[in-house]
């Protein structure tokens, strides 16, 4: 029908011109008066046609007082209007953090709500478009971080989409809300594959020194002995001068240090690009499950061997923005 | 997109219990006795589950009480279409709903239930306490509102919020109430009531009726004079005029009626008007006799004035009445026959004594009465509350054996014994007196001054009235019952003059009260109209007052929503000066960023004007001091404000 | 941010920067921070090229405020007792007596702290973290004033242990020096040897001065709304998406006590927000983690203008 086609495309402009078409925002984003809007919910129908029955009782009957109440509680709408308007308005909203998460996972967008009035904002109601509503709280003059839920399905950057934010408070009978859309995007790392071919560790010779992780040609410093050190790395002539009985080893880097390098051309080459960074990334989260020292090399980025939690990061950052 | 929590939480349920009984509570008095009690165990037993986190009764047990509950309002009120058995089954269903609340949709529908029962309590009462309860009701459901919104919310605080937002809403209620345009009248026809307590004076008389009156100080009607208000005693408010006896009962004879006077009106009128609390019964009162009828009243060929309908909601109408009329026409030999009827075989010493006076007075009605006031004042009668029994022949008794009566006593013989002697007469009841309120002028007059005098015709001059009473007693009308009753007597204790203190109370309440009644509960179409042209509104129609309503409401709510938006914060007078001295310095060009210090703010305004620099340095190094030095001066403020004032660039 | 030439302080401070300002030549706010940051009593972590003029910036000041002054020279075998001091049995007492190694003294230069091991610099970051040193079971305090200047070669290099991110936070400040302008590198290489001139100047205070003034700098007014300030920035740096974790409550302290000494040193009895926002770079800088990547400088810049002075 002409009206199905034509309702996304105007609803779309809707949301255009919500946003006064400045998306994504420059932060912070305020929610000022004119972003706000302001209808009856559906309770707040069921009380206004409540009170439409309540007038005409009270017409019939003549019952004075009950003029006096229909009015109070029509007294009383206008005041949830207002109310609920002042929960919403003058919210300022700031991209706050979002850590990476691995495709088909659900990415939390970090978004600083700021309260500068004195007096508390509370049952506000967010969600990116799409993902599930979360409720909140914010506090007199303070701020808060609403982690919004929205599911990652591809690699890549994930831009956070237009959010609404509504508040219903204090009486429901009102629907206040507003949308926003401030600049905030998580990086989403490729999907671990399932079935995985085992790390390219090597053979078991290979292995050993890559768990050492060191080589033996120039000295590099001291570090407690662990028992499985060689005796031939103690640093005896310390110990001497050390007083205590600890023992110190010896640490060497050299030119043999053995890294793993994860290889994007070891791949089978049946396979095409998506899966094969999907194997890649499930050989980093192993290689770093096991603190393991290892390398990465793809056909346009090499980076070098390292480990830890950044060198991760900056593995499946890589693997998520190849070829993007 | 469902709502984040589509079910109620274990305080949730627990508000809603309250609001339940907010709502139902102030019901009790006017609900069948078991249908108060089921509704309150179904309420004790909700809560008690919830409490001992029971599982709820099944549906089927919670329906099956709502059938019985039901059934049981069907027989006790013979239906259930009426009012009141409809406001019953409210409460029924009010109370059993909560067994079956389990969503928001379903709490909301209890909560605007419950303002619904608020509404059903003005069928029976609309008292000033009653309205202080409603409003407290109102703030309990709304405070269930609020915490029906907010999962984790303290009591307090929900209540706290309701309030302020209930009392937002009173200034808008008050501009609807006086400006939403009123419908005069019923918009369909009100199922009649029945079983109403009929209070006041009746349609009969016997001995003794107006005297258990007495003791009762509640209000019949409440007069407002246009002038000074008449002496006391010519204070005869009319009411029904008993010309039937059957030789213990007066009773009304149904008078013709008319919108035609059917006397003349002479001299001038005294204007009033008058405020009758509802008595289910047709007469109206007005002083003797009135002259300019109000809008709706008839008046019969006793003089009697009557409404066209019972009167069941308080009343309000204007009389003008006059002391001095004199009949149009000769009154038609019935109404002077019945006026003569005496039943035979009753009373045979009273009859015997009124055809000696006729004889003796050769039927001079004058001089008949005379005489017979004469006896009343001469010979050994009681004015007294109490009068001891009468016999079968209770005129006989009253005249020649106890001589202690009450007015209807003192009426009745006389127009006994003046018909025995053949002067057609009869009893009028009413009230007599009143008393100011010093607070608000009103004159009140209670059923306490409810009071019996006699009539009889006069040839020529009509309908003449003579109070045996002033006889006896001459107290009564000249002041009130207490001062015409011997002392000891019982009398209703707020007519007690001698507690000073109490009747100052009283006099305040009473002016509370009557405030309320003709300002809330008579606001009507013409209070309307006369109060919106008092206020300067030319022509009170309901687009003019449509208009005027929008214009008021949208400027409360411009008020209200920039005193809700307004951010509370008292800014300190250093800071708000230097904003004064940042705004002038904006104008030059030199925006201030809400980052910037001072201090490199007022060197940046130093060097974009050089010829101010002094200046700006110097208002500069008093910021600072104030703003950022532990100690504090008043002269170094005064100073501040003073060169920011001067301060051009 | 605002850097006035002349104020008149305590007259002992501003003669301190006068001659240090003579020696090393185009570098006074780094000098005037190096002070302040001593003044709070923290430590400086100073990041650059050699050559700067790192080591020449700490003798001065040892020279300057009259305190004695030690250079350790950080090296992969360096061992905790090189540092601390070693028990050496006295034949003629027949005990073991304690040798006070070069931490006992005033003034530090822990020269490319990077170079030694976890085990040596952790040792250092004790002593420097609790001032005093236990050794052999036995407690010894560290004289006061103590102050530390550790320097770091920022480039990476095989063979070093750059400071762990929970180790940086124990130096109050972090500043690099930068190449000197061209003005000033002419008049360096035209004047005299820079290390003479400092062997032949005279101590301007004396260690009993510079605990007095670190005194009265903890004494310095600081305004309700400047509390409010700190407290502003430092959560914003909590939730801000450019920064990996925010800054910890030490942090905070930190830079209420450098800017309470900056104040001090511009000679004043209260804080502005101008001084939060002078020492904040350097407070900051190395305690905050970029979350993307970037430049620290426009970031903390980018702090300083999203928060509004309350």
């Amino acid at each position: 029908m002409q009206l199905a086609q034509f309702g996304p495309g105007l609803k779309r402009r809707f949301y255009q011109w919500a946003l006064r078409g400045r998306a994504p925002e420059a932060s912070p984003v305020v929610l000022t008066q004119r972003r706000v809007y302001v209808l009856p919910s559906r309770a707040g129908l069921g009380y206004a046609a409540s009170l439409g029955v309540m007038l005409i009782g009270s017409m019939n009957y003549s019952l004075s007082l009950g003029h006096v109440l229909t009015f109070l509680l029509g007294g009383l709408g206008i005041s949830a209007i207002l109310n609920t308007f002042r929960n919403l308005a003058f919210i300022s909203i700031t991209p706050g953090r979002c850590s990476a998460v691995f495709a088909g996972e659900v990415a939390h967008f970090g978004l600083v709500i700021q309260n500068n009035r004195k007096a508390e904002r509370p049952a506000l109601r967010m969600c990116a478009d799409g993902g599930d509503w979360i409720v909140l709280e914010v506090p007199p003059a303070d701020r808060i971080e609403a982690l919004l839920p929205l599911r990652a399905l591809k690699r890549g950057w994930l831009e956070l989409p237009r959010v609404t934010i509504e508040t219903r408070y204090p009486l429901g009978l009102i629907r206040a809300w507003a949308y926003a859309q401030p600049k905030q995007q998580c990086l989403v790392y490729p999907r671990p594959a399932l079935n995985a071919p085992p790390l390219p560790t090597g053979d078991g010779d290979q292995k050993g020194n890559v768990q050492l992780g060191r080589g033996s040609d120039d000295f590099a410093g001291l570090r407690d002995h662990h028992p499985s050190d060689s005796p031939r790395h103690v640093a005896w002539k310390a110990v001497a001068r050390q007083h205590s009985d600890e023992l110190l080893t010896k640490l060497f880097s050299g030119e043999n240090t053995q890294s793993l390098w994860l290889d994007w051309e070891q791949l089978p080459t049946g396979l095409d690009n998506e899966m094969k960074l999907s194997v890649m990334a499930r050989w980093v989260c192993e290689a770093d499950a096991a603190r393991l020292t290892w390398g990465l090399r793809l056909p346009a980025e090499v980076i070098m061997p390292g480990t830890g939690e950044s060198h991760r990061h900056a593995c499946l950052q890589a693997l998520a923005l190849f070829g993007r | 997109m469902a709502r984040a929590s589509a079910s109620l939480n274990q305080q949730q349920v627990f508000w809603l219990c309250a609001a339940a009984t907010g709502g139902f509570a102030p019901l009790t008095p006017w609900l069948p006795w078991w249908l108060s009690a089921l509704s309150t165990l179904a309420l004790l037993s909700r809560a008690f589950l919830l409490w001992r986190k029971t599982p709820l009764p099944p549906a089927w047990f919670v329906n099956l009480i709502a059938v019985i509950g039901s059934i049981g309002v069907g027989f006790h009120y013979r239906t259930l279409l009426g009012k009141d058995a409809g406001v019953a089954l409210l409460a029924l269903f009010l109370a059993l709903k909560l067994f079956e609340t389990k969503t928001h949709r379903d709490a909301y529908a209890v909560v605007f239930l419950g303002y619904f029962l608020v509404l059903s309590q003005f069928f029976y009462s609309q008292s000033i306490p009653v309205a202080v309860i409603s409003i407290l009701t109102v703030v309990l459901l709304t405070a269930t509102l609020v915490a029906l919104n907010r999962a984790q919310a303290k009591p307090a605080a929900s209540l706290r919020l309701a309030g302020v937002m209930v009392a937002q809403a009173i200034p808008f209620m008050l501009i609807f109430f006086v400006l939403f345009p009123r419908i005069a009248g019923p918009l369909w026809g009100l199922p009649q009531d029945s079983g109403r307590a009929i209070s006041g004076l009746s349609d009969s008389m016997v001995p003794g009726s107006i005297s258990k009156l007495a003791l009762s100080d509640a209000i019949a009607f409440r007069v407002r004079f246009n002038s000074a208000p008449p002496a006391q005693d010519a204070l005869y408010w009319r009411g029904p005029v008993l010309t039937d006896f059957d030789g213990r009962t007066w009773t009304i004879a149904r008078p013709g009626v008319s919108t035609a006077l059917p006397y003349q009106t002479l001299g001038r009128g005294i204007e009033y008007d008058v405020t009758l609390e509802p008595h289910q019964q047709y007469w109206l009162f007005a002083l003797e006799l009135p002259g300019k009828l109000p809008a709706d009243a008839v008046i019969g060929s006793d003089y009697g004035m009557y409404a066209k309908k019972p009167l069941r909601e308080r009343f309000r109408y204007q009389v003008t009445s006059y002391a001095q009329t004199k009949p149009v026409k000769e009154e038609s030999s019935e109404v002077l026959r019945v006026a003569l009827e005496l039943p035979s075989g009753m009373n045979p010493r009273a009859r015997a004594l009124g055809e000696e006076l006729g004889s003796k007075h050769k039927r001079d009605a004058i001089q008949i009465a005379a005489d017979m006031l004469g006896r009343f004042r001469n010979e050994p009668f009681t004015y007294t509350l109490s009068p001891p029994p009468l016999g079968r022949h209770d005129v006989d008794d009253f005249l020649f054996a106890t001589r202690r009566g009450f007015c209807e006593h003192f009426a009745s013989s006389f127009v006994v014994v003046m018909r025995a002697a053949g002067i057609p007469a009869r009893v009028v009841t009413g009230y007599q007196g009143g008393e100011i309120n010093p607070i608000d002028g009103y004159l009140v007059v209670r059923q306490a001054d409810a009071h019996a005098w006699a009539e009889i015709w006069l040839s020529g001059k009509g309908w003449v009235r003579l109070d045996p009473t002033a006889a006896i007693a001459p107290g009564r009308v000249e002041k009130n019952l207490a001062a015409a009753l011997p002392a000891g007597e019982p009398i209703p204790m707020l007519l007690n003059a001698d507690n000073a203190l109490l009747r100052a109370v009283r006099f305040r309440l009473d002016a509370v009260v009557n405030g309320w009644n003709q300002w809330v509960l008579g606001y009507d179409a013409n209070r309307q109209r006369d109060l919106l042209k008092a206020l300067g509104m030319a022509s009170p129609d309901w687009q003019s007052m449509g208009a005027a309503l929008m214009v008021l409401c949208g400027l409360l709510m411009l008020a209200l929503m920039a005193w809700t938006l307004r951010q509370w914060q008292r800014t300190d007078p250093v800071i708000r000066a230097w904003r004064e001295f940042q705004r002038k310095l904006t104008r030059r060009g030199l925006v201030a960023q809400a980052w910037e210090g001072p201090r490199d703010y007022g060197l940046r305004a130093a060097s974009a004007c050089p010829a101010k620099a002094g200046e700006i340095a110097e208002i500069e190094t008093l910021f600072e001091t104030l703003r950022y030095r532990p100690v504090q001066s008043a002269d170094a403020l005064r100073k501040f404000r003073y060169l920011i004032r001067v301060f051009a660039p | 941010m605002l850097t006035p030439k002349t104020r008149s302080g305590s007259p002992s401070i501003d003669d301190v920067l006068q001659t240090a300002n003579h020696i090393i030549l185009g570098k006074e706010r780094e000098i005037r921070m190096a002070l302040a940051c001593l003044l709070a009593r923290g430590h400086l972590l100073i990041e650059d090229v050699p050559g700067v003029g790192k080591t020449t910036l700490a003798h001065l000041l040892a020279k300057l405020l009259g305190l004695d002054f030690q250079r350790i020279q950080f090296t992969s075998d360096l061992l905790p007792a090189d540092i601390l001091g070693v028990s050496v049995f006295d034949r003629d007492s027949g005990n073991f007596r304690f040798h006070p190694g070069p931490v006992f003294s005033s003034v530090i230069l822990a020269d490319e702290v990077n170079r030694a091991t976890p085990k040596a610099q952790s040792a250092l970051l004790e002593a420097m973290e609790e001032r005093q040193v236990t050794a052999e079971g036995k407690t010894r305090p560290l004289p006061e004033p103590f102050f530390v200047i550790a320097t770091q070669n920022p480039a990476h290099q095989i063979g070093t242990f750059p400071l762990p991110e929970s180790q940086l936070d124990r130096f109050l400040m972090r500043i690099a020096i930068g190449y000197p302008d061209r003005a000033a590198e002419r008049e360096l290489l035209s004047g005299a040897d820079r290390r003479e001139m400092i062997s032949a100047l005279q101590p301007l205070l004396s260690a009993q001065a510079v605990l007095e003034l670190q005194q009265k700098a903890m004494h310095v007014h600081a305004a309700p709304a400047l509390i409010d300030y700190v407290q502003a920035l430092v959560e914003h740096t909590r939730h801000a998406p450019e920064f990996d974790a925010g800054l910890s409550p030490r942090a905070a302290l930190g830079m209420m006590a450098s800017a309470r000494a900056w104040a001090m040193i511009e000679g004043r009895d209260h804080l502005l927000p101008e001084d939060i926002q002078a020492i904040l770079p350097s407070v900051a800088g190395h305690r905050l983690k970029l979350a993307v990547g970037g430049d620290m400088t426009i970031a903390l810049r980018q702090l300083v203008e999203s928060v509004a002075i309350p």
